[in-house]
């Protein structure tokens, strides 16, 4: 699985919070990014982030004079991060599902930079897509059964065997679920202590 | 004063919304793009916009095949569109208030795009950034709000 750092962006450019919002589109401008990172000012603090959407929907879109605006008006901090090991499939389900689309990539320190564009430029979805989940397993099961069945008819045998897969498949499903049903602290209790009186299991 | 043809990208691209997303993704590697013009199938038929959001938010994140996929599966459709005479600053308002970060730029037929990073580059708010006052005394320079008194 293609990772993080395979496919982020190294050079990073980072502002200071207190920095105005001008000096933050000249350094755009000069280096050609759509975003900047806003460096942590003590060890407890967060990363932050000020991206070319941030400017043009807060600043730009009011008239807001930029001479005038600093940076930590704008930013997003925290901002979410990504760890240098994700694999990209996770990086973008973690995208769309918080529909972000660039995140610094840090362990310990500042290591880069990953956007929507680098997946798409440089990852290998189109070639490999994978299926991270069951779910998404089943969908495309069900797609594929549909597909058989509508061009060798509903009754043949392939359209039998396709959705035979479908079925196999919501099984496991349905038995994944039933695992993680919690448990009632006294069945934990005893899974630690099982020769604890209040653990018997009487057979009559 | 700078309108949306002004700082717009002239060199756009456009796909038909039956091809598949592997296309459309080969398309925009191939050229540098982000978003693809999606044509209108018939004079009445609107205009659509397939951006990488799109594909990576419905296509790779869920592991579909973009080779299976099709373009109109994902695709912005009717998308909002930006007529060339609109000044800068209503772009920026428009795209900030419907949250979109690019738009197709049409009179009559498909003249360009414009995207929140041709405004950041192109356009003047840094060294002239101009208020709503601005804006509505630009636009009536006859107002009496826009009497300038001396003493």
């Amino acid at each position: 699985m293609i990772q993080a750092k395979d496919i982020m962006t190294r050079e990073v450019v980072t502002v200071e919070g207190s920095a105005t919002v001008a000096t933050a589109v000249g350094l755009m401008k000069e280096k050609g990014l759509r975003a900047l990172i806003v460096e942590p000012r003590n060890e407890n603090d967060p990363y932050g982030m000020v991206t070319e959407t941030d400017i043009v929907y807060k600043v730009a879109a009011y008239g807001h004079d930029p001479k005038k605006m600093r940076v930590y008006e704008i930013m997003t901090k925290p901002c979410i991060v990504v760890n240098p090991e994700l694999g990209i499939e996770y990086v973008s389900r973690l995208f769309a599902n918080t529909r972000i689309r660039r995140a610094p990539v840090i362990k310990e320190k500042l290591l880069g930079i990953i956007s929507i564009s680098d997946i798409l430029k440089k990852g290998d979805f189109i070639d490999k897509p994978k299926r991270l989940f069951i779910e998404d397993e089943i969908d495309a099961a069900r797609d594929d059964a549909r597909t058989i069945c509508a061009q060798k008819g509903a009754t043949s045998k392939e359209c039998a065997a396709a959705w035979d897969i479908v079925e196999e498949l919501q099984a496991a499903a349905a038995h994944q679920r039933v695992e993680k049903k919690e448990k009632n602290s006294l069945a934990t209790y005893c899974d630690e202590n099982p020769e604890a009186p209040e653990c018997r299991i009487d057979d009559n | 004063m700078m309108k949306a043809e002004d700082i717009m990208t002239k060199d756009v691209v456009t796909i038909s919304g039956s091809v598949t997303v592997a296309e459309a993704v080969k398309q925009m590697k191939e050229k540098g793009l982000r978003a693809l013009i999606v044509e209108p199938r018939n004079e009445n038929d609107p205009y659509g916009m397939v951006t990488e959001t799109d594909i990576v938010y419905k296509v790779a994140a869920y592991g579909h095949d973009p080779k299976k996929m099709r373009v109109y599966e994902i695709m912005s459709k009717p998308c909002i569109v930006v007529n060339p005479e609109l000044r800068v600053e209503y772009v920026a308002r428009l795209f900030a208030n419907t949250r979109i970060r690019r738009a197709p730029v049409i009179k009559d037929k498909l003249v360009g795009i414009i995207s929140i990073s041709d405004i950041l580059n192109k356009s003047d708010f840094v060294e002239k950034p101009k208020s709503n006052f601005d804006l509505y005394i630009e636009e009536y320079p006859n107002a009496p709000e826009a009497r300038m008194y001396d003493s």
